[in-house]
């Protein structure tokens, strides 16, 4: 089947804003476009089929058709003054409606592009960004979604229709002069001083991936977090000055690490607890909080006994109580959540996660997966959950060689194996922002703001 | 807690109930409405996307696609039987499902460990397995492989290939791991690879006499998987004879023991599957950890082009 694409010619003959534009009052804003990451449409006269490779996306209400777009937006600096999503209907006849559909912002932003169905399909549950009237063939429209797209993160439209004679738009797969657009422009605000505070886990080995993920942190002041397996391959003290030493211990006087299960390779863990000191909490422990700014931290140790009522728990339970930060975050090595081929979700560490979720964390972050996936914020069952939830982030990308990505698991927002790097958060009093920064070379990134609860 | 385990449990089962029967994995695909993409009727291909059990036209695999509830983390099929490595769940570990062309679930074998390899012949009546145990990988230093085959006629379960006997081998070494299992079509003999001592062994086994034969003039072949018209071997051979540096997708001629690396030059950690006797099928995964089903010619020739964008596992069905 060939349809005809719209020539660049007629990209801009009929453009109506559904809702009034916000004026930028910037003095030096920057506007960057972004294509979705993922788009389809469902349909109930086809209750089991995906359409996520169509060129075309349909919103209708008989048979019912809906539309997803998905976009990741990353790299916005300062505040975002105005976002618009804009769509192209299709050059076909049928393309056009008397009602372009009403577009909702969306809670599940990890949908499947190639799995979504009739059946599964996410909720458009999200308020109403707004409307189209009456669309033509062939024709860009905009949506005013400023109220939705705040600044970096992964976002979700959903577009629904009460007319029985739909619209039919251009996907992401029609091609670049036609693919749906989500335009944003921002300020050039300068972040506030607010503490950083950056790391990765399974670092350093005879490789040179722990070398350029130094180097990055040479160029980002802020206190240093590990996610364990600190050097390969059994955490010997011989190890630490061959591998670690030279690397990321240019910066181990602001470290605050956490053991992963190569350096129980050595028995207690002794390389590490010697090579770290103080700095890793009391030696053989491997548990222990500080606070940064707003936030109250903990470092946790997932190679010992993580159980209700273990000692580590039932100390966690205690820190978590006696912190008056508005703002927690955790880490340790094995993940509760990752979608990796090589190392599945550690169950055992749940009642760790459950002790955070009852004080109202924030974030956690942990290793184990060489390689780097974000989460949005989940109970401690992996269900969403956008009031309690906690952020996580599988951080494994510190040095040591690539893993690979399993059956991607619910709620996985953003992936990326294959590039090193590090996760730099900055702490700011009442939320916090994530920035993946990528090894020299290489353009992987990864931003977002979360609030804390 | 007891009761959100209860709670949980009861919708895991109702969930279950809901999925089993819910589609059907042959025939043609069901009405579409105008502005739609056509399916049409004819083969397809079983793929998975994103660990849900799909079917695509064969004459138009990057279309819409048929896709059901049923999760697997791996899946093959033939001749009607389809076995799916289901994935770990947070109640219990992974499991073999044996199920027919209605998702009927026919037998499953509780299994240990990441799935990672699965197999049916090509007669639909012996379906094999491999999966990681000790959540370790090829990219780790070391891994280890457990690799079982069950007969769904006799239901004779071989839970791990280590039991049987090696030929040349009076004493099978400690260190033994198998995977990649691949059937001929007397529902008997099989292929797959065995590594021992850091060396790794194109075996033939045959599995009425529960032993394996290494064929030493083979060397370096992973994952085999046998033509249709059992004349050749598709694998993937480390580079060098060092997977560290990767995999070339290769075909080897069992008759006159002719090697020939296929078009596709990038690093193929996959089992093959052979789309028909001229085209060879794996999947790549992308950085965002995706992957797509790409095919190349089985006789070096030609480019790889991408099948099924987004889907992994595929297999022919009619």
């Amino acid at each position: 089947m060939s349809r005809r694409r719209a020539p660049l010619a007629v990209l801009t003959t009929v453009v109506v804003t559904a809702a009034t534009l916000t004026a930028s009052t910037a003095a030096h804003a920057a506007t960057t476009t972004f294509t979705p990451t993922a788009d389809t449409y469902v349909d109930n006269a086809a209750t089991g089929t995906n359409y996520g490779t169509s060129g075309q996306l349909g919103v209708d209400n008989s048979s019912i058709k809906r539309t997803f777009l998905r976009f990741a937006v990353s790299g916005i600096s300062g505040a975002v003054s105005n976002a618009k999503l804009r769509i192209h209907t299709d050059d076909v006849a049928g393309a056009e409606s008397p009602n372009g559909g009403t577009f909702r912002s969306m809670t599940n932003v990890s949908w499947s592009e190639t799995g979504v169905t009739w059946n599964n399909q996410p909720a458009v549950d999200g308020s109403t960004l707004g409307s189209l009237g009456s669309v033509v063939r062939n024709a860009w429209y905009e949506i005013d979604v400023t109220s939705y797209v705040t600044g970096n993160g992964t976002f979700s439209i959903g577009v629904t229709s009460s007319s029985s004679d739909g619209a039919d738009y251009d996907s992401r797969e029609s091609g670049a002069t036609t693919a749906p657009q989500l335009v944003v422009t921002s300020g050039t605000t300068e972040p506030p001083g607010d503490p950083v505070w950056v790391g990765a886990g399974d670092i350093a080995d005879s490789g040179s991936g722990d070398s350029a993920t130094a180097a990055l942190l040479d160029n980002i002041q802020g206190t240093v977090w590990t996610t364990g397996d600190n050097v390969y391959p059994d955490g010997t003290a011989s190890q630490f000055a061959s591998y670690y030493e030279p690397t990321w211990g240019r910066h181990k006087a602001r470290t605050r690490p956490s053991p992963g299960n190569h350096d129980y390779h050595t028995t207690g863990a002794t390389g590490y607890y010697n090579y770290f000191g103080a700095q890793a909490g009391p030696s053989g422990r491997g548990y222990y909080s500080y606070d940064l700014g707003n936030w109250h931290i903990v470092s946790l140790n997932s190679n010992i006994s993580m159980s209700a009522g273990s000692a580590q728990e039932q100390w966690l339970r205690q820190d978590l109580a006696a912190s008056t930060k508005p703002c927690t975050a955790a880490y340790w090595h094995h993940p509760l959540f990752t979608s990796g081929s090589n190392h599945a979700p550690s169950t055992a560490t749940r009642p760790l996660f459950q002790a955070l979720y009852d004080a109202n964390a924030d974030l956690v972050l942990f290793g184990h997966n060489h390689h780097y996936e974000r989460f949005a914020p989940q109970n401690p069952n992996g269900g969403l959950d956008t009031a309690r939830g906690i952020r996580t982030f599988v951080a494994g990308m510190g040095g040591a060689g690539a893993y690979s990505f399993g059956t991607i698991k619910p709620n996985s927002e953003a992936r990326n194996t294959g590039t090193r790097g590090v996760l730099k958060l900055t702490l700011h009093s009442n939320s916090f922002d994530w920035q993946f920064v990528p090894e020299a070379g290489k353009t992987y990134t990864d931003s977002g703001t979360t609030n804390c609860h | 807690m007891n009761n959100r385990l209860l709670i949980t449990l009861i919708s895991a089962v109702l969930l279950g109930g809901v999925a089993i029967g819910y589609t059907v994995l042959s025939g043609s695909a069901p009405e579409q409405a105008a502005h739609s993409v056509p399916t049409g009727t004819g083969p397809r291909l079983m793929v998975l996307s994103n660990g849900k059990l799909s079917t695509v036209s064969r004459d138009d695999p990057a279309g819409s696609r048929q896709v059901t509830e049923q999760r697997c983390d791996r899946a093959y099929s033939a001749a009607g039987t389809i076995s799916c490595l289901r994935p770990v769940g947070a109640l219990k570990a992974s499991e073999l499902a044996v199920l027919d062309s209605q998702l009927k679930e026919l037998r499953t074998v509780p299994l240990t460990g990441f799935p990672n390899r699965t197999r049916v012949s090509a007669n639909g009546r012996m379906v094999a397995w491999t999966l990681f145990v000790d959540g370790h990988s090829y990219a780790a230093n070391g891994f280890s492989t457990s690799t079982g085959v069950l007969d769904t006629k006799t239901g004779t379960l071989v839970e791990s290939l280590e039991e049987f006997a090696v030929e040349g081998m009076p004493q099978r070494p400690v260190d033994t791991n198998f995977w990649g299992v691949t059937f001929t079509a007397d529902d008997n003999r099989f292929y797959a690879t065995m590594s021992t001592g850091g060396h790794r062994y194109l075996v033939e086994g045959d599995f009425a006499a529960r032993k394996v034969r290494p064929l030493v003039d083979a060397d370096n072949v992973e994952c085999p998987s046998l033509s249709p018209d059992g004349t050749r071997i598709a694998y993937k051979a480390a580079v060098n004879g060092d997977p560290q540096q990767g995999w070339r997708i290769s075909v080897l001629d069992l008759q006159t023991r002719k090697i020939t690396p296929l078009a596709e030059t990038r690093s193929v950690d996959d089992q093959p599957v052979w789309l028909d006797d001229k085209t060879v099928a794996y999947g790549i995964q992308r950085d965002d950890g995706l992957n797509d089903v790409w095919a190349v010619p089985s006789d070096g020739t030609g480019t790889p082009a991408v099948v099924v964008p987004e889907a992994s596992s595929p297999a022919p069905i009619s």
